[in-house]
């Protein structure tokens, strides 16, 4: 017998056919346990509506360039559930072997599984995938980035029976778009996170022209596309718009692009590949930075702690979040993390207390999309028969309690949030931290009708830069030493 | 027609140990689906026919033509943007024709098989290394031209893209398209099985084996080698077919340097030697990528999730060492032992990968003055 690869073939078909690979309980995540051992689970209760235990999993990042936040990913998640659905985290120091024991009215709610992307669409329909059909999952929390979520927007779509609530990504597509009628997100997009710092450049800093460069793909286009709409509303003009490749390295020939700091009275940069490579490029091209002519997103917020402190006094917008602030939610929840995590791996790798990374951008956006779930089941009773159309019903008319304030959803199940402006400041050992310098209450999607879906989602050239009236532009609120002054 | 072309065809010769035992693993793919779940015939089985049709064409070229070719996964891709392209109505990126399914697929097909054309006419004068820089320059171009020009699709890639109602909703009708990536492996192998007994095949192997000699006997090299190209092209743009039908999407990330790889090591690991390979390669990756993270006891020794890649190089590296012919390979070698019982073997089965280029040679030496058969001037 010369060939024996076909053989082959059916063994390891007949060895990989098992039908238990979908009933499976396959992930670390839930450890293999039953669920109503650890957290005292009322199992007796009867069933709602028919539903003995509801699947979850979660859709993160392991990899790619977020996936040093992983961790902090799960640890929302984890802590969410063990602070508002009794789950018993199941190693303090790692949130992703995850937690067992949660229920809502008495009905288990089982973590089956944590999908490990790499901020790309292809993974994370294939994790998504994975998650839903192979291990069953009735509901997902997830994903963490931009192209990610349209992707999963668009399947949630084809699976009207499953519910998916965003992690942390901020592509406006995703709800402004798509709009599954089963997926919502309760953080804002990239252009919300972003709203107030084209009215401060314009009103506050007294900017009249602005240089952009932009990560070429939809988060960087979402990120700048707030700061256009605010700032040309407010009757600002944009001369230059550059656009680095994702995850480009060598920023020196988009600097060039960019107009010298005497030509133009300010710059807004949304570059992730390699923020400091980009400030690198920038200084080498024009021999110095002045800080306070600088607005970068939320990456600069990344990488805070590679800067030379000479950076003092740029500026960030947002990522939804604004720890420093004297409000009652952000030491809550603070405390919720120390609670039930001691330490944790952060981004760099290293382990370092729950607690001061309780707001993490990604953390605080999977932390109130876990909340909100349990909130929504805890509407429904833990009911998700029908289809899941009751949970979706609830869902879509929440508003949950977030660190910073409240969170509600608009008709396309997108968050309506506040937002804040924040610069970069020494503390007492001489390393940058960020301080808010104004908050934005209640920024939708919109931005008074600067985003449709039939106008065009951000891209290079959209928005255009035009006088427009945006509801809150004017109306910021000024914070002092995180007091906010109004 | 050569000597093992001709055995093949005779009727005694069909029934070998290797294609009786292709029509068992045959029907058991037909039949499997009735014994496995929806996500096993969905996520493992299709997506291990459609990968196997896409590393059909590698090794088809790495094998019969010599040219390790790194653009087999930007033809798969191509072919899907251009489908996604064509069949989106709105609410996508891209051109959103709006077309109708099957011609856009038609489209797709056309197109790639053209580009595929195109580009083995520009790298058919490379060999070894320098081809496959080559084709991987090719790959990482279109990476990055699917990934800026926003125009035909930018990063976040083309979603809701349509199969024609024939396939169904993927999740509504699983079968339907797992049995279409079936008759497609089929008539991939089949075809591509036809392919290098024909004239032209023979030719492609002397060129081979030693192009020097086979241009000195007439033979246009960078001709054959271009066409052998655009045949990869042709069935890797089946296999982009499949995909936008099985994933309903695609992004550049799809056709990334680390896919790129990724068919490689599908390739290799399977065997690169043999057709057979690309499909067993691919369930071996699929089934690994799937289920190894879940073995118990992997993360306790820091092979987590995320670790995916050096799972699937460990196992790499083993199959190589033990078997550089891949997992095809290590059936042969276990052939081997149960020859040694049954003493010498029977020389109708040889591989037909064997001296090829010097059975050109030995026939055109037996006629010297005559016409060479074996051309496609």
């Amino acid at each position: 017998m010369r060939y024996l690869w076909p053989l082959a073939v059916v063994a390891l078909v007949l060895a990989a056919c098992s039908p238990s690979d979908d009933s499976s309980d396959t992930t670390a995540a839930s450890g293999g346990t039953d669920t109503t051992a650890g957290g005292g689970t009322d199992t007796t209760a009867a069933p709602a509506g028919g539903t003995e235990v509801i699947n979850l999993a979660v859709l993160s990042d392991c990899e790619g360039g977020f996936g040093g936040f992983h961790a902090q990913d799960l640890a929302g998640v984890g802590a969410a559930f063990a602070e508002f659905a009794g789950a018993t985290i199941t190693d303090p120091t790692d949130p992703v072997a995850g937690f067992t024991g949660a229920s809502v009215n008495g009905i288990p709610i089982e973590l089956v599984g944590i999908g490990c992307a790499d901020d790309t669409a292809d993974r994370a329909i294939e994790e998504t995938r994975r998650l839903m059909e192979q291990l069953g999952a009735d509901m997902m929390i997830g994903p963490l980035s931009g192209d990610e979520s349209v992707a999963v927007a668009n399947y949630a779509k084809d699976h009207p029976n499953q519910t998916f609530v965003n992690g942390s990504a901020g592509a406006m597509d995703t709800t402004l778009d798509v709009q599954a009628p089963n997926f919502f997100r309760y953080n804002g997009d990239g252009a919300q996170w972003n709203a107030g710092s084209g009215d401060f450049a314009r009103n506050v800093l007294g900017w009249d022209t602005a240089a952009i460069w932009m990560d070429d793909y939809s988060f960087g286009w979402t990120s700048a596309s707030g700061f256009i709409a605010e700032f040309c509303a407010a009757g600002g003009e944009i001369v230059t718009r550059a656009f680095p490749p994702l995850n480009n390295a060598d920023y020196s020939s988009f600097a060039a692009q960019l107009p010298a700091p005497d030509e133009v009275d300010g710059y807004f940069w949304a570059v992730g590949g390699d923020p400091l490579g980009s400030v690198k490029a920038f200084q080498d091209t024009y021999g110095t930075l002045v800080p306070e002519q600088h607005i970068g997103n939320l990456f600069f917020e990344f990488i805070l702690g590679e800067f030379d402190p000479s950076m003092e006094g740029a500026y960030v917008g947002g990522f939804g979040t604004a720890a420093d602030l004297n409000l009652p939610g952000v030491e809550e929840h603070t405390a919720i993390l120390a609670k039930h995590y001691t330490e944790f791996s952060d981004p760099g790798g290293n382990l370092a207390p729950a607690g001061a990374q309780a707001h993490s951008g990604f953390l605080v956006n999977y932390f109130v999309a876990a909340k909100a779930l349990i909130q929504g089941l805890e509407q429904v009773g833990g009911d998700i028969s029908d289809d899941q159309a009751g949970l979706q019903a609830a869902l879509g008319g929440l508003t949950v309690e977030g660190p910073y304030g409240p969170v509600s959803l608009d008709d396309n199940r997108q968050a309506i949030v506040d937002s804040y402006v924040r610069q970069m400041v020494t503390d007492d050992e001489g390393n940058l931290t960020l301080a808010t310098v104004a908050i934005v209450p209640g920024v939708d999607q919109s931005f008074g009708g600067s985003f449709t879906k039939e106008g065009g989602m951000p891209s290079r050239e959209v928005p255009s830069c035009e006088v427009r009236d945006i509801s809150w532009i004017g109306n910021s609120i000024p914070v002092v030493d995180g007091e906010p002054q109004g | 027609m050569t000597s093992t072309s001709t055995s093949f065809r005779s009727g005694n010769r069909l029934l070998t140990t290797q294609n009786v035992l292709i029509v068992v693993v045959l029907a058991l793919a037909i039949v499997i689906p009735v014994f496995v779940s929806d996500f096993f015939v969905s996520f493992v089985l299709t997506q291990a026919l459609l990968l196997g049709v896409a590393a059909a064409s590698l090794i088809f070229l790495a094998a019969y033509g010599g040219m390790i070719s790194l653009a087999q996964t930007l033809m798969f891709g191509v072919c899907g943007f251009v489908i996604g392209n064509a069949v989106t109505e709105g609410g996508s990126k891209g051109l959103n024709l709006g077309l109708d399914p099957w011609l856009g697929v038609l489209i797709g097909i056309v197109f790639t098989v053209i580009l595929g054309f195109v580009l083995g006419a520009i790298s058919s004068r490379s060999t070894s290394l320098y081809f496959l820089m080559i084709t991987l320059t090719f790959g990482v171009i279109g990476f990055f031209f699917f990934g800026q020009v926003t125009t035909f699709s930018g990063f976040g890639g083309i979603n809701q893209i349509v199969a024609p109602p024939f396939i169904g909703e993927p999740q509504e009708f699983i079968e339907r398209l797992y049995y279409v990536a079936l008759g497609v492996s089929v008539f991939s192998y089949v075809l591509l099985r036809y392919v290098v007994r024909t004239p032209f095949g023979l030719a492609l192997q002397g060129v081979r084996d030693d192009p020097v000699r086979m241009s000195a006997l007439g033979y246009n090299v960078a001709l054959h080698r271009t066409l052998a190209f655009t045949l990869g092209a042709f069935i890797a743009s089946l296999s982009g077919v499949l995909f936008v039908w099985w994933n309903r999407q695609i992004d550049p990330a799809t056709i990334g340097i680390g896919e790129v790889l990724a068919l490689l090591i599908i390739a290799v690991i399977g065997g690169i030697n043999r057709l057979e390979g690309a499909w067993i390669g691919a369930f071996l990756f699929v089934i690994v990528n799937n289920y190894v993270r879940d073995v118990p006891g992997l993360n306790l020794i820091g092979l987590s999730e995320a670790r995916f890649n050096t799972i699937i190089g460990i196992i790499f590296l083993v199959i190589v060492l033990v078997s550089p012919n891949g997992l095809v390979g290590i059936g042969s070698m276990i052939g081997h032992l149960f020859r040694r019982d049954r003493g010498p073997e029977d020389p109708g089965e040889s591989p037909e990968l064997v001296g090829v280029a010097s059975g050109l040679e030995e026939k055109n030496e037996q006629r010297p003055h005559g016409p060479k058969e074996e051309t496609i001037e």
